[in-house]
């Protein structure tokens, strides 16, 4: 039997699946260990080997891949511990990096402060040269410049470089010089240059995309180097690949020479997953929502496709490489409540975490949180959360909300959890709710899809808010990262800047740039074991009417681009522009601008199947734990409701509302409104009662609620 | 009737929700970079007798512009207010703010009932007048600066009244600020269809009470802000220099402040007179100024509706520099911002030392125009990487390096090198932190900038707005002040060329040299108490030079 494994390592657990080519599955969830990240990696495989009852070497042998999702580099630029990095760079330009533009996010601020710059500014360093606007040199570069510059790199002890010259997306000739001259010069330092990460137009982009890179590289190309080796002394032969912000895999070479891609390695799952599960019930747009400890994250799947955008940053630092369009809100199961000075409720942005997390974790947290509210209401059992391994405190959870917020606001402590509730959920909903439509979308029509812990206990009301009819818990929901990695397909993304109007295009220059990203990538997934018949190439053109100051990117045809045929592009230009901004400017015959091409080249690889528990299936009525006291939002009180066990097999079974669903690692709370059809994967789909009246069945056309 | 304490945060949470999804479609939906670009808008929504419910400001200078003329809309219509109006407004003199900033209001109804009004207030790319753009020194009474726009209906009941349309647009030059105008008015109209449907969820008397409810939780938090500061009247001033026709010419800006228990009085009565330019304010901007500039010494979390602007009282007379007289010229208004914020800083300062900043570099800022000889086209593009210095240093913290002048805090971006270079002919040499720009103190004020573009065309016109080249940025509590602003022109024969700070220079020739200094923010505090790693860290950096540690920070 074959294994693929999906191994999605973030701050708190470390997820494990192994799921085999029959769809036999193993899911896993151990603590992280972060000062080596590689222990829990090797430990979890450990452990599942055990949990199959197979050697450990048994096991390894029989895995032909292993993804993996790491965040190595977000945790390098969240908490600032990168390489001591240095930035050489064209003369006069030497604070475009700390300057960002000039922007201060909180206007009404005066103690906000700008973000610590990656490279401080002694270690920035100017060098004469300069090329055009036309991609002409003006100043000729001397690489002799650089040798003052390396002595100081050598006496400051700087373990990485970036490199960003003016106008190198014309011509990166000084830039080709430099770097080749730094890598001589400064073996085993990390030196990376612009137009190798991102050789398109927009200084501040480019300049702060390649630091990032600089300031990651060495602590990610170490993580992995350590990593392959313990790999090869367990004696690992499969293939290891690496989950990118993009929501496709990658080889660890290719990871080594742009770490930035892996910047939001882990969240980048989440989406890819949604996009399979919403394809397999049958939609092919879906928001998928993620609910942690501190925050929840949204993203979303247009046409069976990740929504991907290069507006990314970090901890406000830019990274314009193209990444999944996550968006992150601070609202999460350790928000804590609070009480404003006009004595009103607020829930977040503050969180006390998983350390020292809810009060009724007893491991020390003092502030009333999302969790213990939770937790109050019912939702939570306080004997089998996470399967029992934590205890949960109700009084010491209830005495809290009563202290803190209950007495304050003069109301009972039922009464403030449920109010800490219906706030928190009210935050996520508008959170959503802008999302969507700053995209250019109704979230009304859409299939919501929740993955993690906390959320589908929320997702009953924040669905509600949003008038959003159909929520699906997958079964996997709560390592839905790590199994969203097995889904992903080998994915690169190569980027020219060509600026010019539509009018004015060379044809030759423009099918040659084409050809020669066509190139770049297919050569890279060879290397990468893919087969020509299995590589898909999506040309993207980033296009604006002339004066306008964004750019849209437009999906094309392969064809359309090597035969030049543009007329199909302008069609689809006007017809984007007016979907995303309510106008398009055909009528008027604008002259249209061409800013970048760009094209994602994709390597298809075989994606697992899940086990179906057709014919199983167990009656309902023996998947019934208990009768507990809920709160139902809808009558504003607790009630006795069914507690379902949902880690038995109740594929085919309609749960109807009011009710719980309980599994080790996640609790479904299905309000009054809603019903609930257990799918044959295990998978929970719930539905509005009013909207599907016959039941719900996948494939069923969501109910159209457009008033509009 | 019982107050649900959650829902009224429920409630408030919901109306920012709906006033930043108009921004959001505002800036999908326009098209002059000025709104879509630099967000130069505002979105509100007020309820039905003008108290505003939210907003969603980009730029602070506009942000409290909106509520006086929903109540004059209010006054001025009385019951000749109907389902499926929308109004048009830029009017300076009922309370517009400035001419360029023209205002779109929809009244909400719910079951026949006017319950609120949603509005988009946005700066337009022209408003007719003699100049393209507004920017007219030259002028001396409102019709040479715009069109008046006093309160009119483009729909009245739902019907479109094209000859009011065709009137006001026959008269503003480009077909752009037409599609600019539906794009406010299809902002207006989400607004509207999310607080019907918000009304209609809860109904008609629970709306109500819950919403009068925030206003009276936010006014509780903002008097809880004024009461901390100790009673007492406060005086400070500020200068306003040149109006752009008399050189040398000089205009006080005073402030009384009076702080009784939870009131706050800000009393700009002692002001000069109105010049004869159009170096004049408007009420609306004025009040604007003076709320945007104390919203940066309180809590930031508290919410923006009624309640917030509610415990404010402004008193500025019609006449003063700051609250012209009809017809006056009054288009460079919004820019007094930086002296308002002064004189209220100043004043302020001996009450609330840990609140007031230390003095913001002003505005000076130059607009090129001219064509473009790669592509044949015109272009014009204001200076805004250049123009933008540092904020002042306060108790605790050090200014904001580059982030120009307070009436924007922070929320108009530079424009990218690369892009700039593709779309105007110029090429830039330099920008970057200028060295000992930063007003020394125990915390340093912003840095400011030093900017060179080698003008590449011939024939460039160049426009200059502004102020801050004659009295530097003032330092507080021992801190010193920063560096004048400076544009200068240095032509390929060796001439130079220093324009006023409003100016307009005509006939630019090829490969002149333009350079700019953006001065910093002042600096707070006696500079020998400043950390002695950070003065060396600043010289490390090659933002403090090792004479000025030496000299003004005893750091050797």
């Amino acid at each position: 039997m074959k294994f693929k494994v999906g191994i999605d390592i973030g701050g708190t657990f470390t997820d494990i699946i192994a799921i085999s080519e029959t769809g036999d599955t193993t899911v896993h969830k151990i603590l992280s260990t972060p000062e080596d990240p590689s222990i829990g990696f090797i430990n979890g495989l450990r452990e599942v080997a055990e949990m199959r009852s197979t050697g450990f070497e048994t096991f390894l042998s029989s895995v032909d891949t292993i993804v993996h999702g790491t965040t190595v580099a977000t945790n390098a630029l969240l908490t600032l511990k990168g390489a001591k990095t240095a930035l050489i760079t064209t003369k006069g330009f030497r604070d475009a990096l700390e300057m960002r533009r000039g922007i201060r996010e909180e206007q009404f601020n005066n103690h906000y402060r700008n973000v610590v710059p990656l490279v401080p500014r002694y270690l920035r360093f100017t060098v004469d040269e300069r090329i055009s606007a036309e991609g002409k040199v003006v100043k000729k570069f001397n690489t002799n410049e650089l040798v003052p510059i390396i002595k100081k790199l050598k006496k400051e002890k700087v373990e990485s470089v970036c490199i960003c010259f003016m106008n190198s997306f014309k011509n990166a000739a000084h830039e080709k010089q430099a770097v080749t001259f730094l890598r001589k010069n400064l073996p085993g330092i990390f030196v990376t240059a612009s137009f190798e990460v991102l050789p398109s137009i927009r200084f501040y982009e480019r300049v702060s995309t390649t630091a990032v890179n600089a300031f990651i590289g060495p602590i990610v190309a170490n993580y992995f180097d350590n990593l392959i080796k313990k790999l090869e002394i367990i004696r690992f032969k499969g293939t290891l690949l690496v989950m990118q912000s993009n929501g496709g895999v990658v080889t660890p070479e290719v990871v080594k020479k742009i770490p930035a891609v892996t910047v939001l390695s882990g969240p980048a799952a989440a989406p890819t997953a949604g996009a399979f599960y919403s394809s397999l019930l049958g939609y092919k747009n879906c928001i998928t929502v993620d609910m942690g400890g501190t925050s929840f994250d949204a993203a979303l799947v247009i046409d069976h496709q990740c929504v991907t955008s290069t507006d990314g940053s970090i901890n406000r630092y830019r990274i314009a490489l193209p990444s999944l369009d996550i968006i992150t809100i601070g609202a999460g199961g350790g928000s804590i409540g609070w009480i404003d000075n006009g004595g009103l409720l607020r829930m977040g942005p503050q969180s006390a975490g998983a350390m020292p997390g809810p009060v009724c974790y007893e491991r020390g947290g003092k502030m009333p949180t999302c969790t213990d509210a939770d937790l109050i209401l019912g939702y939570l059992n306080p004997h089998f959360f996470a399967g029992g391994k934590l205890k949960l405190n109700k009084t010491k959870a209830e005495k809290i909300i009563q202290t803190e917020l209950a007495d304050k606001l003069g109301l009972s402590t039922l009464e403030t959890a449920a109010g800490m509730f219906r706030i928190i959920n009210n935050n996520m909903a508008q959170g959503v709710r802008e999302i969507s439509v700053e995209r250019g979308y109704d979230p009304r029509e859409f299939l919501f899809i929740v993955a993690g812990g906390a959320g589908s206990i929320h997702s009953s009301e924040i669905c509600k808010e949003l008038e959003i009819s159909v929520f699906v818990v997958p079964n996997v929901s709560s390592i839905f990262c790590a199994a969203g990695m097995l889904l992903g397909d080998l994915k690169h993304d190569f980027i020219r800047s060509y600026f010019s109007s539509f009018s004015k295009i060379d044809k030759k220059y423009f099918i040659t740039i084409f050809n020669e990203m066509k190139k770049e990538g297919m050569e890279t997934l060879l290397h990468e074991g893919v087969k020509e018949k299995d590589m898909e190439l999506f040309p993207v053109l980033d296009m604006r009417y002339a004066g306008q100051y964004h750019e849209v990117p437009l999906q094309v045809e392969w064809s359309d681009v090597v035969n030049f045929n543009l007329s199909n592009v302008f069609e689809a230009f006007h017809k984007e522009h007016n979907r995303q901004f309510g106008y398009s400017l055909k009528e008027e015959e604008t002259e249209m601008e061409l800013i970048n091409v760009r094209l994602r080249v994709i390597g298809k690889t075989e994606k697992p199947k899940f086990l179906s528990s057709k014919g199983k299936a167990i009656s309902l009525e023996k998947a019934v734990k208990e009768k507990r006291k809920v709160y139902i939002p809808e009558l504003n009180e607790l009630k006795l409701i069914p507690v379902f066990d949902g880690d038995l097999p109740i594929g085919g079974s309609v749960i109807h509302g009011p009710a719980v669903i309980e599994k080790i690692t996640t609790s479904v709370f299905i309000s009054n409104k809603y019903d609930c059809l257990v799918d044959d994967f295990g998978s929970f789909i719930v539905y509005e009662k009013e909207k599907y009246p016959g039941g719900f069945q996948p494939k069923q056309k969501l109910v159209d609620v457009n008033e509009n | 009737m019982n107050i649900d304490k959650i829902l009224v945060s429920i409630f408030q949470r919901a109306f920012k929700s709906m006033t930043d999804e108009m921004s959001i479609s505002l800036t999908k939906t326009t098209r002059s970079p000025i709104l879509c670009e630099a967000k130069d808008f505002v979105t509100g929504l007020y309820d039905a007798k003008g108290q505003m419910l939210e907003q969603t400001e980009n730029l602070p200078i506009l942000s409290f512009s909106l509520g006086p003329v929903c109540k004059e809309i209010l006054r001025q219509y009385g019951n000749e207010i109907h389902e499926g109006d929308v109004i048009i407004h830029n009017d300076v003199f009922s309370m517009g703010n400035q001419n360029n900033d023209v205002a779109i209001f929809k009244p909400i109804f719910f079951e026949n009932n006017l319950v609120g009004w949603s509005a988009a207030k946005g700066h337009q790319a022209d408003i007719g007048g003699a100049v393209q753009g507004g920017y007219n020194p030259n002028a001396t009474e409102v019709w040479q600066e715009a069109i008046r726009i006093p309160a009119v209906k483009l729909y009245e009941k739902g019907k479109f009244r094209k000859d009011v349309w065709n009137l006001i647009f026959a008269n503003i030059r480009l077909q752009m600020v037409q599609e600019d105008i539906k794009a406010q008015i299809g902002a207006c109209t989400l607004g509207e269809r999310r607080l019907q449907t918000f009304v209609g969820k809860y109904g008609l008397e629970i709306f109500e009470a819950h919403k009068q409810a925030l206003f009276d939780s936010t006014e509780k938090m903002m008097r809880a802000e004024i009461k901390a500061i100790p009673d007492g009247v406060y005086t400070g001033g500020s200068m306003v220099y040149y109006d752009g026709k008399h050189k040398g010419s000089k205009f006080p800006i005073k402030t009384k402040i009076t702080v009784e228990n939870e009131n706050i009085i800000f009393d700009f009565s002692k002001s000069s007179p109105q010049t004869k330019g159009f170096v004049n304010g408007t009420y609306t901007s004025t009040c604007s100024a003076i709320t945007l500039t104390f919203l940066q010494m309180v809590n930031p979390n508290i919410p923006h509706n009624e309640g917030m602007i509610k415990p404010l009282k402004y008193i500025v007379p019609e006449g003063t520099i700051l609250h012209a007289s009809y017809p006056a010229a009054t288009t460079f208004g919004n820019h007094l911002c930086p002296q308002v914020a002064d004189a209220i800083f100043k004043a302020l300062g001996p009450a609330i030392p840990e609140k007031v900043t230390a003095g913001w570099n002003h505005l000076l800022c130059s607009l090129f125009t001219g064509s473009h000889p790669r592509t044949g086209k015109k272009y014009v593009d204001i200076c805004f990487l250049g123009m933008k210095g540092g904020s002042g240093a306060l108790k605790g913290d050090d200014g904001y390096d580059h982030i120009g002048m307070i009436d924007a805090s922070g929320g108009v971006l530079d424009q990218d090198y690369e892009m700039y270079e593709q779309q105007t002919p110029h090429m830039i040499l330099q920008h970057e932190y200028l060295c000992d720009s930063g007003g020394a103190g125990q915390w340093r004020g912003g840095l400011g900038t030093e900017t060179k573009i080698l003008l590449k065309s011939d024939n460039t016109t160049m426009v200059v707005f502004g102020d801050g080249d004659v009295e530097p940025n003032y330092g507080l509590f021992g801190g010193k002040g920063s560096v004048l602003n400076k544009i200068e022109l240095k032509y390929r024969n060796g001439k130079k060329v220093i324009p006023k700070s409003k100016d307009i220079i005509h006939g630019i020739p090829d490969l002149t040299l333009y350079s700019q200094i953006a001065g910093g923010g002042g600096g707070y505090g006696n500079p020998k108490k400043r950390a002695k790693e950070k003065v060396l860290q600043d010289v490390k950096n090659g933002v403090v030079s090792k004479k000025a540690a030496e000299k003004l920070y005893g750091v050797k």
